[in-house]
């Protein structure tokens, strides 16, 4: 028999691999996490960098504060504190989902696109990524440099529009780099939301080494795959960084 | 003379402890070109942002045709739209070309249309001959490109004055000439300017008036030839010394303003 000719560690990676629909459900759902942290943490975080830039006395500490707090307390504290809120404060939560089957060959899915703990888990990391985004942010915006807004003010601009339509460009521009150590961060971080039961990649590993016990060829396919989305992402933006490049700079 | 244009009154800046400017006046007539110099620290700079209220005064008024620009509730960057700026370091937009440098005050300050701010940035790049680097972007122009272009963008406004903070001294000798070339045409075509600056050609040329700023003060004002032949106070003279060891011109423009006065 040709089967048994294998080693047994390739068998088990195609035991694993097996699962693969299992895989997949885990896999989609990391990364609907993963894009809807790294959108919202965005425009957070720009709003945030902007108020501790340019928000005066007051608002720029509230900005501080609200990002030195984030960035300096665990985010699986901070999603579960998100998740048991509601208990505390005894508000009743109801059971709902939305939710999608599909179908890939012999294998009926469910991808579940809203309940409850995804929610929790979407708010907790978006609310979270939105404080380092903003850090991202903000070191661009002091490197355009005080002298553009002065230029632009000069030239009749208001302060606003001196800020959106001079700094920001130059600043969108200058965070790629930085800005890619959230985007390749942040799948990463999505595995904590397995607190919470919801079932993602890391979830389904879980699931994976309780149902066949082969752990080594479980979280090596897991690790490849995490590795093989990040280094897309990196790819991604390092085109996205030269093709906005400024000529001459 | 035309009109008043600028009008700054007994203008008080500090920042903290350090007093910066200790009661400066003057008055700006049309078509008046006004060169400020001075020490560095002397406040030169200050007086600049003063009068477009970058940096407002602590006292004192500035009128703008007279308009007073420390009224309450007056809406800066309307006036500011009339004040042009070039700056020492050029702050070019760094994300735009040449000609969206020029026309961004157009579309965005005064709602004109794409096309016509187009016309009117393509001929103010004319005016500083930097038409044909139109589409280059600020990085890729030497300094003095990057200044005359620092120029178009101030001119395209059409600004009641145009205020020169030290337009030449971050550029390379070479290059000074070429903007101060555009400078010169300018004040010859009647534009109304006041320019901090310590080239002494470009004041023997075309100022009306030199202010000699020292300690937040006009230590002494007067006429190019009045400062090239006969400076009152030590200061002066001395700060003048300093300059003709430094660029090694002002003898030759005292021999040229003698003989000037003795035709």
């Amino acid at each position: 028999m040709m089967f048994q000719a294998l080693p047994q560690e390739i068998q088990d990676l195609l035991t694993v691999l097996e699962y693969w629909d299992e895989i997949l459900e885990g896999f989609i759902m990391m990364i609907w996490l993963y894009v809807w942290a790294l959108v919202i943490g965005f425009f957070l975080g720009l709003f945030l960098a902007i108020l501790r830039q340019y928000g005066g006395a007051i608002i720029s500490r509230i900005a501080t504060g609200y990002i030195e707090i984030v960035r300096g307390t665990p985010l699986l504290a901070q999603i579960l504190l998100l998740y048991f809120l509601p208990y505390s404060l005894n508000i009743p939560i109801e059971r709902w989902a939305f939710y999608t089957n599909f179908r890939i060959s012999d294998r009926e899915m469910t991808f579940i696109l809203l309940n409850p703990e995804i929610l929790v888990g979407i708010l907790a990391l978006s609310l979270n990524s939105a404080a380092y985004q903003a850090e991202y942010l903000r070191g661009a915006i002091t490197s355009v440099g005080t002298e553009q807004l002065v230029a632009a003010q000069s030239l009749g601009m208001s302060r606003r529009a001196g800020i959106v339509h001079i700094v920001l460009p130059q600043a969108l521009r200058r965070v790629i780099p930085a800005w890619s150590n959230e985007a390749a961060y942040l799948p990463k971080y999505t595995i904590v939301v397995w607190y919470i039961g919801v079932p993602e990649l890391f979830g389904k590993a879980h699931y994976l080494v309780f149902k066949e016990f082969i752990p080594e060829a479980t979280f090596i396919i897991i690790a490849i795959i995490f590795l093989v989305l990040i280094s897309t992402v990196s790819k991604v933006l390092d085109v996205i960084h030269k093709r906005t490049a400024i000529p001459g700079l | 003379m035309g009109k008043s244009v600028l009008r700054i009154v007994d203008v008080w800046k500090s920042y903290g402890e350090l007093e910066v400017l200790k009661g400066v006046s003057f008055e700006l007539m049309e078509q008046e070109v006004k060169v400020i110099f001075g020490p560095s620290g002397s406040g030169k700079s200050t007086l600049l942002r003063c009068i477009n209220m970058l940096d407002p005064p602590d006292q004192g008024e500035v009128y703008l045709s007279e308009q007073n620009l420390m009224e309450p509730g007056i809406n800066l960057n309307i006036m500011r739209a009339n004040i042009g700026m070039v700056f020492q370091h050029f702050n070019l937009f760094a994300h735009l070309r040449a000609i969206n440098n020029v026309s961004i005050g157009l579309r965005r300050v005064k709602g004109v249309s794409k096309e016509e701010a187009r016309s009117k940035a393509l001929k103010a790049l004319n005016q500083v001959k930097m038409a044909e680097w139109a589409d280059h972007y600020p990085a890729q122009l030497s300094g003095g490109q990057q200044q005359r272009i620092g120029i178009a963008r101030a001119l395209v406004m059409e600004p009641d004055v145009i205020l020169f903070d030290e337009p030449t001294s971050a550029l390379d000798p070479e290059l000074i000439g070429e903007v101060l070339q555009i400078m010169l045409e300018l004040a010859k075509t009647g534009t109304t300017m006041i320019v901090v600056t310590h080239e002494m050609g470009f004041a023997r040329a075309v100022a009306s008036e030199m202010l000699f700023l020292g300690n937040g003060v006009i230590v002494e004002r007067g006429t190019p030839q009045h400062f090239f032949v006969s400076p009152k106070s030590d200061r002066v003279k001395t700060f003048l010394k300093q300059l003709d060891i430094l660029y090694g011109s002002h003898k030759g423009l005292l021999k040229l303003s003698k003989e000037e006065e003795d035709k």
